[in-house]
Order: C-alpha cells, then sequence, then structure tokens
C-alpha cells in the first residue's frame, strides 16, 4: 500500500485494526483526528482512502458524523488513528458535532481546489475550533484536495500554502482520486500520527486531554516542522510526478 | 402521468422482501398477503376513505405490501391531494439551499435502482433538485438539512414527481418540522428520547451506554432520513415509510431504541468507550429482521408513551444544551469530565422501572393505531418538544 513505501524507514502502515503490536489494544496509544471543511471538498473520501479503501465511486453526503479508524506504526510504536469524518453543513456542526471535539488530537482542515468557496470558508473553520478551545498544541494541518482537476483548478498552491503559513500549519496537496498527484493521503495521515507521537511520548492520553500547556506555539511548531525532516511547506513543484520511494525525504 | 408510470417500474415488488418475512412460510404468507390486499382496497374504495383502518394496515405486518397501493394511500395517510400540487417557483436556483441540494442530489447515486441507465437517472436527479427546492420555496421557514433529499427521492420513486411535492410539503410542515428549524436542536431533543426509552427495557444496556458517552449521534441520519440513508433494501425502506407515516413522528425513534434492544448482545460485548460503540451502532444490520422490529417499536410506544418520558428526555435535553455550551463545560472539565456530572444529574430520580406488562399480541397494533389515529398526522412533535409535559395525559 501507499504508506508502507519507504518513506523515512520508520513510518510503517500495519492494515486496519491488524493484531501487529505487542502491546495490549488497552495499551495502544489512540489518537483522534477530526477533519473539518465545507461539504463536497472530499472529507469522506480522504477518510475512506485513508483507511485502506478505493477511492468511494458514489460517496454519499455525510450526515452527522462518520468514524473511522485505522492503527498505523510509528517508529516501533503501533498506534490507533481515529478519525471522525464531519457533514460539512452548518447546522450539524452547530448543534451535533459539538460533541466530538473533544477530546481532540489533531485537525485536518480540507478545502477543494477547484473550489473557491471552500478556500475563503477556512477561516469560520478554524476560528471554530479556537472557540472550543482546543488546546493550541493540537496539531492542525490544511490539506488542498482535488489536485487531480487541472483544469477547473481555481485555488492555487500560493494561496493555500499562505494560509498554512499564516495559521502555522503544515500545508499538503493530494487527491483522494489519484495517488500520481500531490502528497499521497497515507502520507499526510501518518505525518500526523508522527508528530502527534514525538509531540507526547509518554502521555497517557486515554485518561482524557485537556491539552498540555501551550507556550511558544509558534516556534516549537516551526521546530517541530524542520526536525521532523517532513515535506510541508514546501511548493508542489512537480504536481504530475509521483514521488517514489521517498516522499518525505 | 409518465413519471408515475416509470415509478412504478422501478422496483420489481413482492420479490425483495423486507427481511423478516418468514419466506419458508410462503403459503401462509401469500395466504396473509391475499386477504391484506383485498382489505386495503376495500379501505381505500369506501366513501370517504377509510384512513383509520389504511393506518392500520401501514403498521401491521407488510405494511401497504405494494407501490401500487403506495401511490393511492399514503396521500390518504398525510390527507394530502396528490393532484393539487404547489405552484412552480421560477427562481429554484436562487433560494439560499439550492447548491447544497445539488451537490447532496448529486452524490445520491446510491439511492436509485442500481440498473437504471445514467441518463434516466440523470433526469430523476433534475427533478428532485426541483421538487425539493420547491418546496423550500413554498415555505419559507423550512431550513434544508443533508438527508432530507433521501426522503424526498424515496417519495419520487415511488409516487412520482409531482405528487411527492404535494406529499413532502405536507410532510415538511408535520412529521420533519422539527428537522428543518434552522438550528438542530429540536432534532437533538428528539434523540433525547432514546435513551429513557432503553433505560425503561434494559437498565443495563443503557448504564451501559451512558458510560461509553456515545450519545445519540449515531441515531441521527436514522430519525432524519427515516432510514432511507442507511438500509440499502429499497423495499425495507418504503415498508418503514408506511409505518412512519402513519404514526407518531417520535415513531423513528422508537424504532431506533428496538434496534438498540434488539443488538444488545453485540453492543454489550464492545469496548465500553464512545468511538468503538458508535461505530458499531450507526452500521446498521443490512439483514435486521424489520417486521419484529416493528412490532417491537409498537410495544415500546404503547408502553412508553412520549409523555411518560418526557421529563426525562428534557433531562438529557440539557445534558445536551450543557454540551453545546462549551464555554461553561470546558470549565468544569478542569475539575472533572463533565459527563460523570451529568450523568449522576440524569440518574438522580430515575429509578429503573420494572419490566411493565407487555399489551397483548391482538391489542398491539390497534392500541398503536388507535392512538395514531386520535392524533391526527403532525402536530404532536411541535405540541410534545414544545411544552405539554403531559399531553397524553
Ligand atoms: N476529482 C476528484 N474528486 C473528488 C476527490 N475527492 C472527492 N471527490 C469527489 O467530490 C465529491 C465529494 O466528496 P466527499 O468525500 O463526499 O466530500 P465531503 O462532503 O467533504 O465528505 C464526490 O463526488 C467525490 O467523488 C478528488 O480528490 N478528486
Ligand atoms: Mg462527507
Amino acid at each position: 500500500m501507499e504508506g508502507s513505501k519507504n518513506t523515512t524507514g520508520t513510518i510503517l502502515e500495519e492494515g486496519e485494526s491488524s493484531t501487529a503490536s505487542q502491546e495490549s489494544p488497552s495499551q495502544r496509544r489512540i489518537f483522534k483526528v477530526i477533519v473539518l471543511g465545507d461539504s463536497n471538498v472530499g472529507k469522506t473520501c480522504l477518510t475512506i482512502r485513508f483507511c485502506g479503501g478505493d477511492f468511494p465511486q458514489k460517496p454519499e453526503a455525510t450526515i452527522g458524523v462518520d468514524f473511522r479508524d485505522k492503527d498505523v506504526t510509528v517508529d516501533g510504536e503501533s498506534i490507533k488513528l481515529q478519525l471522525w469524518d464531519t457533514a460539512g453543513q452548518e447546522r450539524f456542526r452547530k448543534s451535533m458535532v459539538q460533541h466530538y471535539y473533544r477530546n481532540v488530537h489533531a485537525v485536518i482542515f480540507v478545502y477543494d481546489v477547484t473550489k473557491l468557496s471552500s478556500f475563503e470558508n477556512l477561516p469560520t473553520w478554524v476560528d471554530e475550533c479556537d472557540r472550543h478551545s482546543l488546546s493550541s498544541n493540537v496539531p492542525r494541518v490544511l490539506v488542498a484536495n482535488k489536485c487531480d482537476i487541472t483544469d477547473r483548478r481555481v485555488v492555487s498552491t500560493n494561496m493555500g500554502q499562505k494560509f498554512a503559513e499564516h495559521n502555522d500549519m503544515p500545508f499538503f496537496e493530494t487527491s483522494a482520486k489519484s495517488s500520481e498527484v500531490g502528497e499521497s493521503v497515507s502520507n499526510i495521515f501518518l505525518y500526523i500520527a508522527k508528530k502527534l507521537k514525538a509531540q507526547r511520548p509518554h502521555l497517557h492520553l486515554r485518561a482524557g486531554f485537556g491539552g498540555i500547556s501551550g507556550s511558544g506555539r509558534t516556534s516549537v511548531r516551526k521546530l517541530r516542522l524542520k526536525s521532523s525532516g517532513l515535506r510541508g511547506f514546501e511548493p508542489e513543484k512537480t504536481p504530475k510526478s509521483k514521488c517514489a520511494g521517498g516522499c518525505f525525504s | 402521468m409518465s413519471t408515475n408510470n416509470k415509478a412504478h417500474n422501478f422496483h420489481e415488488e413482492d420479490k425483495d422482501q423486507p427481511p423478516g418475512f418468514h419466506r419458508n412460510n410462503a403459503s401462509g404468507f401469500e395466504l396473509h398477503k391475499r386477504a391484506k390486499l383485498v382489505a386495503i382496497h376495500k379501505a381505500l374504495q369506501s366513501d370517504p376513505v377509510d384512513v383509520a383502518s389504511l393506518r392500520k394496515y401501514a403498521i401491521s405486518k407488510g405494511g401497504l405490501l405494494t407501490d401500487e397501493i403506495r401511490r393511492k394511500a399514503w396521500p390518504k395517510l398525510l390527507n394530502v391531494n396528490p393532484f393539487e400540487s404547489i405552484a412552480k417557483d421560477a427562481n429554484i436556483k436562487e433560494h439560499r439551499d439550492y447548491d447544497q441540494v445539488v451537490l447532496d442530489v448529486n452524490r445520491s447515486l446510491k439511492r436509485f435502482p442500481p440498473g437504471m441507465k445514467d441518463d434516466e437517472r440523470e433526469v430523476l436527479q433534475d427533478q428532485l433538485v426541483e421538487v425539493i427546492v420547491r418546496v423550500l420555496c413554498e415555505n419559507n421557514q423550512l431550513h434544508y438539512y443533508q438527508g432530507y433529499h433521501d426522503i424526498c427521492v424515496t417519495f419520487q420513486l415511488v409516487v412520482g414527481k409531482e405528487a411527492t411535492v404535494s406529499l413532502v410539503n405536507k410532510l415538511s410542515t408535520h412529521h420533519l418540522r422539527d428537522f428543518m428549524d434552522s438550528t438542530m436542536d429540536r432534532t437533538k431533543h428528539m434523540l433525547n428520547y432514546l435513551l429513557p426509552i432503553i433505560n425503561k427495557s434494559k437498565p443495563a444496556l443503557h448504564d451501559f451506554l451512558q458510560r461509553s458517552e456515545v450519545g445519540t449521534v449515531f441515531a441521527l441520519a436514522w430519525l432524519i432520513t427515516w432510514y432511507g440513508h442507511v438500509l440499502n433494501s429499497f423495499r425495507s425502506i418504503v415498508r418503514l415509510y408506511d409505518f412512519f407515516l402513519a404514526c407518531h413522528p417520535l415513531m423513528p425513534v422508537y424504532l431506533a431504541a428496538a434496534i438498540v434492544l434488539y443488538r444488545e448482545e453485540d453492543i454489550m460485548q464492545c469496548e465500553c468507550d464512545m468511538p468503538f460503540v458508535h461505530s458499531l451502532l450507526s452500521k446498521i444490520p443490512q439483514n435486521l429482521p424489520l417486521e419484529k422490529l416493528i412490532v417491537d417499536a409498537g410495544d415500546l410506544f404503547v408502553q412508553y408513551q412520549p409523555s411518560q418520558l418526557a421529563k426525562e428526555a428534557r433531562l438529557y435535553y440539557k445534558e445536551s444544551t450543557s454540551l453545546t455550551t462549551y464555554q461553561s463545560l470546558e470549565e468544569s472539565s478542569r475539575i472533572q469530565r463533565p459527563d460523570s456530572v451529568l450523568r449522576r444529574l440524569t440518574r438522580r430520580g430515575q429509578g429503573h422501572a420494572s419490566a411493565a406488562g407487555r399489551p397483548q399480541d391482538s391489542n398491539r397494533v390497534i392500541k398503536v393505531a388507535v392512538w395514531a389515529i386520535s392524533m391526527g398526522i403532525g402536530a404532536a412533535a411541535l405540541t410534545v418538544l414544545n411544552n405539554a409535559l403531559e399531553f397524553w395525559g
């Protein structure tokens, strides 16, 4: 599969809820990741792709919140990513999705490069996260989806990157549909897994998560990005070429 | 009308009975069915139409049986004239929800019969958008929600475009009204009946669910689409629509309770943590014994009527409301997990009911039906949810 190809050499995909870990399931660390963005940007397709499925031919509108999970191995530790795929329509967010913001460990913002409004609405999503007083330590990433569509593209790489920089998060361009374009879907999620693991080496997450006291947010984040050696801010130079064997290096 | 005739041919009837019919008892079923068909036709042909009997048939085993009957009976159950359609609004594209409707309808491929040609389906999808937005234009107070399209498409495939406009127009101001507020607060309140019902019936299961903090969002799509979004079998969906059209707006919640109760064993074996329980519950098994569950839901309804539960539901409502007012909650969460506080509040004064005697089988359908008749359509939800704690006294 995508993720198991030689990335940094330390990240391995394990497949869905496998048993390959030495730890008992109750010891395995669980990270909760919420996926946000306007309706139709591809949140459902991205999470399905990551959890091992093919690009869904007939995805349906998400109603409320859908849950998917996936076990990944990062530096020898098996961890579980819980992905909460949310409905884009505002009404669901306002009264239903609240519950799911609790104890979130990472946030993925998604927009559709062929739909300007989905990009323009990003501040609303970011604000909302802030209002839910997510700890500033909760990693956030920005994902530009549907990069396989070139003829109808209206949001440039530059625009996305600027926004990401401004909001201090790494930026990925991808496509849930085609693995030929941008960063592979699994690498984005594995990036998050790696980051979470690095950020919380020993924490017991199941006991609830109030957030580690967040000082020096910007510097810490940038430092991590640099030291992680993962491509985050780098512009997409050759969107057509598949990064063979070493996307992250 | 050509759309009507087309609708008739979409789904082969009878071959694909809803799960729960005991097919090994084919002759018994055939006999039952034939007798019921005769009775339904009689009710339809009497003047005035015998709506009370139709209601009863819509609830009892097999429901209204064929789409041909549904085309005639559904309008009667909703008391609408399908030929009196609402005016076409010229500017559906200007409606505030138009774009969202298009997005959702475009993604609703699964709701159409698998064999249908693309161009044929696209015509229907365009019609579906039109139907939905016309109803929205007619009722400016109504707000589109994702999932509304799943309800509309079911009607479209059974009764055709124009009749769908009238039926859905009525339904939207009655059964579906609470879903169509600008916010989903009242929808959430309807869901708040779910756990009290389960609590009355199986307190241990209820406690497990509470402990897992699973909430009720797993049943959201069930409720607001009348299961159209989550069941694959079109036959099963229309069977349920018979049931719901004849019943109280909260009946989909009682059915949800019946489904959860039916899955008790699976649930209790699950790790008692929200994601796992949510995941298990939200994936609805496709082979549910639907006829049994309909009976169960009716039972639950008769035993634990909404008025009786209203108080507890309100308590849950408060719980959810406090969950949405996250700021104060964040405060309290520093001291302890909010849910444990709320759970204690909920628990207080909520003695576990001893299992009440089940109503006699023969009475059951009649009781549900009688109640449904006395209620008339709609109004119920609004009344229950807005004020009267003792609506049914
Ligand atoms: N071309 C292309 N289409 C996509 C991509 N991701 C999603 N889609 C399509 O966009 C639509 C919305 O996808 P969905 O995952 O349901 O969006 P969501 O509302 O954010 O969950 C669907 O019709 C998908 O087929 C992508 O990367 N490329
Ligand atoms: Mg979705």
